[in-house]
């Protein structure tokens, strides 16, 4: 027989329940392995914590989302939103399953240039470009969505300057039945504000509006918002092709997609009620096949989304450093990583699971980091089986966000890994060094240390 | 300037037409050799200039003048005047007259017998020549001196200059060889061994395969003869020549397309010719008339009839567009039959969006057997080749399920069912089996049909005008279908349950192993994973050539060209350069551009833009590749190609490829390609060419070829 895994002592009070047939397991399972390699051979090779990414995983969600729209709508575009995870190996894997680039700022903009993307393929979002940032886009005839007036002020400027006619695209914000509106970026729909902002481009004559874009909020429960929205859209497209004789080739449905990951306060785990891709599919090109545009003119329907193609593929492999009891006799586990790390752990109540056999009791628990800060905080209560310094644990559907959010703050950030088709793991970002973090600092000649 | 150039170059053709050819060499080879009897040579251009004189004042304009068609009958009349009366001012009065009649005789015949699709070969000479000869002969006096009242007798007298040169050749050639080139000089009433091998010579250069059609014609009357002794003391020069030799070389190379069967053709004309020299002999010989070329005319109209009447064209190929060479008729049309489909065949789209797998294909082994054999099933599947999500037991929980079904090409809707029950998954339907379906026409005998779609999604009615990829219902799971799937055939007849037809789609992608390719007018097989071809529309809207575009280009010599797009009679679209009078034909089929032919001038920009977008597929998708190939008369080397030439009917070794692939640059999308020339396993670049794409506006293109390198810019006038 095995030697059973030693566990602490403890006290637990008994609660009476009625017997069922699944009796009293918590339903946590050990995850002991990832795509087929062991947690503990990826922590032994990269240290702990370590966060690791699934290719298979990225490129079966990729591709899942992709035939639920292209088979439901002739012309589907996805455009990959670099600010959920902008490593490169991660957008290589989007980019050679045909995404575009989707940046939002100067520096994701030329990440996407150096990712080998053509400047026609990226779209440059967001409410801060810089005159240069314009400049360079215009040059490469990237697809510069417009924010505000300032920055349609500023492409018209700009555009007398330069030889290449801006391609722009009006953001719309608008309601659609789902609180708090995003109204701050881009132009309101019901106010007139975004059909001025549209008529003002296409009378310029300076600039070339391409398309129509909408982002309607972030984690988004429900379909119907983008049924309203893509009317909406479509009506602006529509009107412009009727009254301002201009054709728009695209119209960008944004992002906003939620992953399966179970929001803080949400009653019920995210896998039971988040609407699959397949719904908002099927809402957003019934929308757009039935509005009642002519075969030939149906516009490119452009997706941003980040969130749904990825989180479930990221995973973060840490390690238990101590058990604690609290004062009212709660019992906390310290674990390697912190919130600065794990910074989605503000917004979900992540699956952690130990990544080897336990017993089967559990019990309820806060999870701390190891940062000296009352917020390190990364799960307010858990159950978990018990678990002893030194074993690992596996956090999910940490894909989105984290890799782009985390900081540097009081320990330094951790390895990424990728493991490919084939199992093997590559290393995607090395963990950071003293060095590195101290390569920019500089010390005025007074304050060196002399001795 | 240019008016004359082009009249010289139509009294040219009048001469090479003689021999089926426009080739130049072989007009002015002939237009000397005429010569050998200077006053046949002398009335035969006169003939030649007056009735192309004639023909341009009554303004019968076109390209059969320029080709010489109208004057070519004239230059036989000059020709045999010559031959037959000596000069004097009667010789010429008459000369004139009977050449304007010629003329009239050659409109009217050509015009009158191009609506049956046939030639009038030389039947306006043969006619009006009799005349001459009946009214000469006739009580009353024209004043033409008669040289002889038979014409070979003349012939054979020969001519005096070259009497030393001849008598010598005579003498040291094989007795068969000097009769092979006296029969080719009889074409032209002469009887001059050297005439005779100028003649060789030039048709040699005009086209391999007419000359060895001639060779083997030769041989074969001679042989022929040897056998069944028709003539004791051999076929006359003229009858071996004009009639024999000449229907040989226009029934096997000139009116079909060269090949073993062409061959066999010509063979066979001859023995044809033996009888009816033979019978309209001593027809004619009741009037004292000789019989000309009329047995090779009647050989050929009359075979070439029958061909015509034929329902199919089978493997003995009629040549649909002249190109007067046997080699460019053999090379363009093997070459059209491989890439000219868009003419044949109705433009299939695939019935969905996006890519779905064939479950079941073409003589599937579950239900498409016997009469319904050519149908194909349609599924989704994952990377996991499933078709459902788990668990599998609701028909929602298949991909394809609710999916749009599209039409597959313009047509009327015929029949729509669509009140049958979606099955419970692993139940089927037997009673109503080929569940919720719709029927559309697309053309008279065409029909398409999806089945087993969803209850009551169907959005169109009987009898509704349908665009292609117009959504006609849902993908579901009706009839005899235990998981929802799609269910796509053609066929002839319009009712549920008919049987199937084979029939290709136009073009779609088909995904394996990762990488993508596009298929043209195939059948996609089972297990294949398909979609239709996405379209870039700047790829597009660049190569969207109107009639009415005009656009000027200017290359880094400093030449410039003005192109305009036309559309011809046919409705076949082309790009016309005005300076060098070279057209270059096109199709553009909304997913791909694609030059069919060029005439003209080689060294022309035209001719470089032909070679650079031979093949233009609108996806910018890398390595989609874009492979095609050249008609073989594009080959640079000549020498090998006349190698080629001579036993092309039979064997192609050459092949000459086209290789496209379209990258997109910082801002624009560029087209590059490599020509290659492929012998055996040998491949030589031929030339690379580069066409640069900007906002859905060509910019320009550079290639090169021949070791020279040249850049165009493109600047669009309207």
């Amino acid at each position: 027989m095995e030697k059973l895994p030693y566990e602490k002592p403890y006290i637990k009070k008994l609660h009476g329940g009625v017997m069922n047939k699944f009796g009293g397991r918590s339903g946590v399972q050990p995850v002991k392995s990832i795509d087929g390699v062991l947690v503990r051979t990826l922590i032994e090779n990269y240290g702990s914590p370590v966060f690791v990414l699934s290719e298979k995983q990225i490129r079966k969600n990729y591709r899942s989302a992709y035939r639920a729209f292209s088979t439901r709508y002739p012309k589907v575009q996805f455009a990959w939103s670099y600010k959920t995870n902008y490593l490169k190996a991660v957008c290589q894997i989007f980019h050679q399953e045909g995404s575009w680039a989707e940046v939002v700022s100067g520096f994701e903009y030329q990440k996407a240039i150096g990712n080998g993307i053509p400047g026609n393929k990226i779209i440059f979002n967001g409410p801060g470009k810089s005159n240069d940032e314009l400049k360079t886009a215009i040059e490469n005839d990237s697809l510069i969505h417009i924010d505000h007036f300032e920055e349609l002020n500023q492409l018209l400027a700009l555009s007398e300057e330069l030889a290449n006619k801006p391609r722009v695209a009006i953001r719309v914000n608008m309601d659609t039945g789902v609180y708090p509106l995003w109204d701050r970026f881009g132009f309101n729909y019901e106010n007139g504000e975004a059909w001025t902002a549209l008529s003002k481009v296409v009378d310029s004559g300076k600039l070339q509006l391409v398309g129509l874009h909408c982002h309607i909020g972030t984690y988004m429960l429900t379909t119907d918002a983008y049924g309203i929205a893509a009317n909406k859209l479509c009506a602006l497209a529509f009107n412009c092709q009727t009254q301002l004789n201009h054709k728009i080739d695209y119209i960008d449905m944004g992002g906003g997609f939620p992953s399966t990951n179970t929001l803080k306060g949400a009653y019920l785990p995210g896998q039971d009620t988040v609407p699959s891709v397949d719904d908002f599919a099927e809402v957003i090109t019934s929308t757009l096949l039935n509005f009642g545009f002519a075969n030939e003119d149906l516009p490119t329907l452009i997706l941003e989304s980040g969130r749904v193609l990825i989180d479930d593929a990221g995973y973060l492999l840490g390690s238990v450093i101590a058990n604690k009891r609290l004062s009212a006799g709660k019992k906390a586990l310290i674990v390697d990583f912190g919130v600065n790390i794990l910074f989605t752990s503000f917004w979900y109540e992540h699956q952690v699971s130990p990544a080897q056999d336990f017993m089967p009791h559990t019990e309820n628990m806060a999870i701390y980091g190891p940062l000296c800060m009352n917020i390190d905080v990364i799960r307010e209560s858990i159950n978990l089986p018990l678990l002893n310094p030194g074993d690992h644990v596996v956090v999910h559907k940490v894909g989105a966000y984290n890799m782009t959010q985390w900081m540097q703050f009081i320990t330094l950030r951790p390895a990424v890994v990728l493991i490919d088709e084939q199992q093997r793991t590559h290393l995607i970002r090395s963990n950071e060094t003293l060095a590195y973090i101290e390569e920019q600092e500089l010390v005025p000649t007074h304050l060196k240390n002399t001795k | 300037m240019k008016h004359i150039l082009a009249f010289i170059k139509s009294i040219i053709n009048s001469y090479s037409v003689l021999f089926f050819s426009q080739n130049r060499v072989l007009g002015i080879i002939l237009l000397l050799v005429s010569f050998f009897n200077p006053i046949s040579g002398v009335a035969g251009l006169a003939c030649v200039i007056i009735s192309l004189l004639v023909c341009r004042a009554l303004k019968f304009h076109g390209d059969d003048l320029q080709m010489g068609i109208y004057s070519f009958n004239s230059l036989l009349l000059g020709i045999a005047f010559g031959a037959f009366y000596h000069l004097n001012l009667m010789f010429v009065v008459w000369l004139l007259t009977t050449c304007v009649m010629v003329t009239f005789a050659a409109v009217i015949i050509s015009k009158r017998l191009a609506k049956s699709g046939l030639p009038m070969l030389s039947l306006p000479f043969i006619l009006i020549f009799w005349m001459v000869l009946l009214a000469a002969n006739s009580i009353f006096n024209t004043g033409l001196q008669q040289k002889s009242n038979y014409l070979l007798a003349e012939i054979y007298t020969g001519t005096g200059n070259l009497a030393g040169v001849e008598a010598s050749l005579a003498l040291t050639l094989p007795q068969l060889i000097s009769l092979f080139f006296r029969s080719l000089s009889a074409v032209l009433f002469l009887h001059s061994i050297i005439a005779g091998i100028l003649i060789s010579v030039g048709m040699f250069i005009h086209s391999r395969i007419a000359f060895s059609l001639l060779v083997i014609s030769f041989t074969a009357s001679c042989f022929l003869n040897s056998i069944t002794h028709t003539y004791p003391e051999g076929i006359s020069y003229y009858h071996l020549g004009a009639n024999l030799m000449m229907a040989s070389v226009a029934i096997g190379s000139f009116f079909t397309i060269p090949s073993l069967r062409s061959y066999l053709l010509a063979v066979l004309s001859i023995p044809l010719g033996f009888i009816m020299i033979n019978a309209f002999t001593s027809f004619m010989s009741v009037h004292a008339l000789p019989i000309f070329s009329l047995p090779f005319c009647v050989v050929n109209i009359g075979l070439l009839y029958l061909l015509l009447l034929r329902k199919l064209p089978g493997r003995l190929q009629l040549v649909p567009v002249q190109h007067y060479s046997p080699e460019r008729n053999l090379y363009q049309f093997l070459n059209h039959q491989q890439r000219l489909n868009d003419l044949k065949y109705v433009r299939l789209h695939l019935p969905f969006m996006g890519f779905w797998t064939v479950s079941q294909g073409y003589n599937g082994s579950i239900t498409h057997k016997d009469d319904w054999a050519q149908a194909l099933d349609f599924v989704i599947t994952d990377d996991e080749q499933n078709t459902y999500q788990y668990p599998g037991i609701l028909p929602e929980h298949f991909y394809c399920f609710n999916k749009p079904v599209l039409a597959c090409a313009d047509g009327v809707v015929e029949v729509v069912v669509s009140h049958i029950e979606d099955n419970a998954i692993g139940k089927q339907n037997l009673k109503e089996n080929w569940g919720n379906t719709v029927v559309i026409k697309h053309a008279d005998g065409l029909y398409s049909k999806v089945s087993h779609l969803k209850k009551n999604s169907i959005k169109v009615k009987i009898g509704e005008v349908v665009k292609a990829g117009h959504q006609l219902g849902l993908c579901g799971n009706s009839g005899r279908s235990p998981e929802p799937h799609l269910h796509f055939q053609l066929q002839a007849t319009p009712y549920i349950g008919s049987k199937t037809l084979s029939y290709p789609f136009a073009s779609y992608f088909n995904k394996h192993n990762g990488k993508t390719q596009l298929d043209a007018y195939a059948i996609p097989s089972e297990g294949s994973l398909i979609s239709n071809a996405e379209v870039n529309l700047p790829l597009k809207k660049a190569f969207d050539f109107q009639p009415g575009y005009i656009v000027k280009l200017k290359d880094n010599n400093g030449k410039t060209e003005c192109w305009e797009v036309f559309k011809d009679a046919l409705a076949q679209s082309y790009i016309y350069c005005k300076e060098t009078s070279s057209a270059a034909y096109f199709i553009n089929n909304g997913s791909l551009f694609y030059f069919t032919s060029f005439y003209g001038d080689r060294q022309s920009l035209l001719y470089k833009f032909y070679i650079a977008a031979y093949k233009v597929i609108f996806n910018d998708t890398e390595d989609l590749g874009g492979s095609d190939n050249f008609p073989l008369q594009l080959t640079n080397n000549k020498g090998l190609l006349w190698l080629q030439d001579v036993i092309a009917p039979f064997y192609r070794f050459i092949n000459i490829s086209y290789q496209g692939n379209v990258t997109t640059q910082k801002n624009s999308l560029n087209i590059t390609a490599k020509q290659f020339i492929v012998i055996g396993d040998k491949k030589t670049q031929m030339a690379e060419t580069s066409i640069a794409i900007d906002y859905g506006n060509l910019q320009s293109f550079t290639i090169n070829i021949n070791g020279e390198h040249t850049e165009v810019q493109w600047n669009i006038e309207k």
